[in-house]
């Protein structure tokens, strides 16, 4: 190479930036073995018990309170409450796999149904150690908890959660439409063609600018209460084996003693049952007559403004619809509650929720404290001031609770659990997500068009739902 | 001594003359070395996060294409499992179709709409017009396509939203948008191109400001006036802003989510589900990151084949001036 040559300004050539761009990767990739994680950030990785729930700032103050308390009962576990906003509990259980996948998992995490056994299959820690170990103490709790809710997070014969709230699909109706229409709160036992016959009423005195039956297409309150009605589902439903250490230790006395498990399982689908067939006809017609909605997917957030607003006859949703309504302005004889009407059976849907430990748990002992906590009353009364949600302690369900907000017949949001002892949970396996997308994509093709269209659509479902179940199992 | 250099010794000197030369250029070639290590240390940092951001998640998401991997467990080499098991997927196939049906559909009226609107703001509108439309067409593309889709699911109700009560004015019975197929893509479409077109506009915008007053009179002396003026000279001249805006626009177009994830979640049935919705789904909500990984490597190698084609194309389409 000549003077001039090795003078000269070189340019970076491609080849050579191409190189450093590839000791960059090599670099980068050293340099962040063993793997970075988010608790290398200065102030992530202390010891506190870090727990994530779906909320937002606005339940900061509720939640304080809790913390406070359980600070004074355990003044050596300090307590980190994360709460993740999230659109519904599927999107919130994406960000807490993100936070799996990130290096910095909670310790506890606030879980529903829709994901109990996603967690107790892959996350989570079972409670039976505690459970045995602090018997005399949970006694109380489990008295006042209807043991349906328990058996929705019964995983294979262990528990995995404590429920702490739940809700039931039940019907909400506008008694003025009702008034308007001529009709008078329906009978307990009212049925689907009951029902039809009240929409139809309804339908004629106002015919336009109302909705006599709205209803979303989700995995809670959408197309399900009305297979568990016609005593069907769109996944088969059968029961593990095991878990009668917890039933005989705790439900010993109940008269539902004998319909308790190991817990649910959904492992085949049954979108091809005529009854799931019968069901989405009956949807059908009620579209097809101009008497219900066509679903939209994961609709529902304006649901309570359009229920508020008289516009709406009836729709399903639980408890935690009170507050809502009472914020938007409904008083409490504008609107009130009745059981999901009858079919075949009069079994209902819930959906229900407590804390998980994670496996990943620094301290699984400081964990269970802080559920142990959060089932007592005391906390409950903390955590759960108002409507927003049914607390999982009958106790709790009381007039105090709905005084001045409604509904009239509250009563009617625990008695769907002890009057229908079979009501079951939301169907969820470990593949939920997947699962629920399998059902959601396909309702509302199946309640649109002619039967030749709905078949198709039925179809599809089981052949996604034969997908979905394969996945990770 | 004498002072006189002997005739003898003058090659020596001779040599000896470019001494100085010579340290000037050792000084240059410090001086370079020194720049060009200067150069380098300004580089360092996008070539690192170019490097840490960019590359390494990219090498990462290929490596993890032949993995099955749910965050939780360790990851299980598959070899090309995953790419067998997308390929046959039904879901994965329609989304992609469904992508490939969008961006033409949304690329087509995305720039028809931006280039005539151009033209006009251009060529018919006052000088603060143009400020005023400018700014109005680009206004949708800084608000948060999740906000504005929530916005527009409201609109698109089918009981309650706003444009169906204007339709029952006009005595059109209320159009189900949101729940059928056809009426879902269509706004999927609508909602994207309301949002995206006014950066080709812009593009557009500028293109037609570069193309020189003087082609336009000679085209009029030689007898051309209104459309025949834009086929022969504005759209010519307007290719290598058409090439820009459109290799932008399809590649913004492949990768569309926002919209048809909050207005419809893919639905009815799989009917506006894309391709990046299927990697959405597979890695976040079903813990496939391996399947995820591997559609995410199909879509990169459809766009830069399409990219790559487009640039091919562009050689026989786009005249420079």
């Amino acid at each position: 190479m000549t003077g001039a040559e090795t003078g000269r300004l070189r340019e970076i050539t491609r080849r050579t930036a191409l190189g450093a761009l590839g000791a960059g990767i090599v670099g980068a990739t050293v340099a962040s073995w063993p793997r970075l994680s988010g608790t290398d950030i200065p102030g992530r990785g202390d010891n506190s018990l870090s727990i994530a729930i779906m909320g937002t700032a606005a339940d900061a103050a509720a939640r304080q309170r809790a913390i406070d308390a359980f600070t004074r009962l355990h003044p050596d576990i300090r307590v980190k409450v994360q709460a993740i906003q999230a659109v519904d509990w599927k999107d919130f259980f994406t960000k807490i796999l993100t936070m799996v996948a990130a290096g910095t998992p909670p310790d506890v995490v606030y879980v529903a149904t829709e994901g109990a056994q996603l967690f107790a299959d892959k996350l989570a820690h079972p409670l039976d150690e505690y459970l045995r170990r602090d018997a005399a103490d949970m006694a109380e709790f489990f008295d006042d908890v209807h043991p349906s809710l328990v058996e929705a997070f019964m995983y294979k014969g262990s528990l995995f959660q404590l429920p702490m709230d739940w809700n039931a699909a039940n019907m909400y109706y506008n008694t003025t439409a009702f008034a308007q229409a001529g009709l008078e709160r329906p009978a307990d036992d009212w049925t689907h063609v009951d029902f039809r016959n009240s929409l139809g009423a309804m339908r004629k005195v106002r015919p336009s600018d109302f909705t006599p039956y709205y209803w979303t297409n989700r995995l809670f309150g959408g197309v399900v209460p009305w297979l568990y009605a016609n005593d069907t589902s769109f996944l088969k439903e059968t029961r593990s084996t095991g878990g009668d250490w917890l039933w005989d230790s705790f439900y010993a006395n109940d008269p539902s003693r004998n319909l308790r498990s190991g817990g649910y399982q959904w492992l085949e689908p049954n979108a091809d049952d005529p009854r799931v067939f019968e069901t989405f006809d009956y949807l059908r017609g009620l579209v097809k007559d101009g008497l219900g909605v066509r679903p939209e997917e994961g609709g529902g957030s304006s649901l309570v403004g359009l229920f508020a607003s008289n516009r709406i006859g009836t729709t399903p949703a639980g408890g935690y619809w009170v507050q809502g309504l009472h914020e938007a302005g409904m008083k409490e004889n504008d609107y009130d509650v009745a059981f999901f009407p009858k079919w075949r059976s009069q079994r209902h849907q819930f959906g229900t929720a407590g804390y998980a430990i994670m496996k990943t748990a620094k301290d699984k002992d400081a964990a269970w404290e802080w559920i142990k906590f959060s089932a007592s009353r005391e906390a409950m009364e903390l955590i759960f001031p108002n409507p927003g949600t049914t607390p999982a302690r009958r106790s709790m369900v009381n007039e105090a609770l709905y005084a001045g907000k409604g509904p009239a017949h509250w009563k009617v949001f625990y008695d769907t659990l002890d009057k229908y002892p079979t009501t079951g949970p939301i169907p969820a396996p470990p593949q939920q997500a997947a699962v629920e997308t399998a059902l959601m994509k396909n309702v509302s093709l199946a309640v649109s068009g002619d039967e030749r269209q709905l078949k198709q659509a039925l179809e599809s479902m089981q052949r996604d739902l034969e997908l979905a179940l394969r996945r990770q199992s | 001594m004498s002072t006189t250099t002997p005739r003898r010794n003058r090659p020596k000197q001779a040599a000896k003359a470019p001494k100085p030369a010579t340290t000037a250029t050792a000084h240059t070639a410090s001086g370079r070395h020194s720049q060009r290590w200067l150069a380098w240390i300004f580089l360092a940092p996008t070539i690192l996060g170019m490097g840490l951001f960019t590359l390494v998640p990219i090498a990462a998401s290929v490596v993890l294409a032949f993995f099955r991997w749910d965050i939780i467990s360790a990851p299980t080499f598959v070899g090309f499992d995953n790419f067998a098991e997308v390929v046959q997927d039904p879901t994965v196939r329609v989304s992609f179709l469904n992508t490939i049906a969008f961006v033409v559909v949304a690329v087509a009226l995305q720039l028809g709409l931006a280039l005539a609107l151009a033209v006009m703001v251009q060529e018919k509108m006052p000088a603060w017009l143009r400020t005023f439309f400018r700014s109005a067409f680009f206004f949708p593309l800084i608000l948060s396509a999740a906000s504005v889709s929530i916005f527009m699911r409201y609109l698109f109700n089918e009981q309650f939203g706003v444009v169906n009560w204007f339709l029952s004015l006009a005595g059109i019975p209320a159009v189900p948008w949101l729940t059928t197929p056809g009426g879902s893509a269509a706004v999927v479409i609508l909602v994207y191109v309301w949002q995206n077109f006014g950066f080709s506009f812009l593009l557009f915008i500028g293109g037609l400001a570069s193309i020189p007053v003087e082609t336009y009179e000679a085209a009029s002396l030689d007898g051309a006036t209104g459309w025949r003026k834009h086929i022969y000279v504005t759209l010519p001249l307007l290719s290598p802003t058409t090439l820009l805006a459109s290799v932008m626009a399809i590649i913004s177009a492949l990768q569309v989510f926002d919209q048809p994830y909050v207005l419809t979640r893919g639905g009815p049935g799989d009917s506006t589900r894309t391709a990046v919705m299927v990697i959405f789904e597979s890695a976040f909500q079903r813990l496939e990151f391996g399947e995820a990984s591997a559609i995410g490597v199909i879509l990169t190698l459809i766009i830069m084949a399409i990219t790559a084609a487009q640039f091919r194309l562009s050689k026989r389409f786009v005249f420079y001036q």
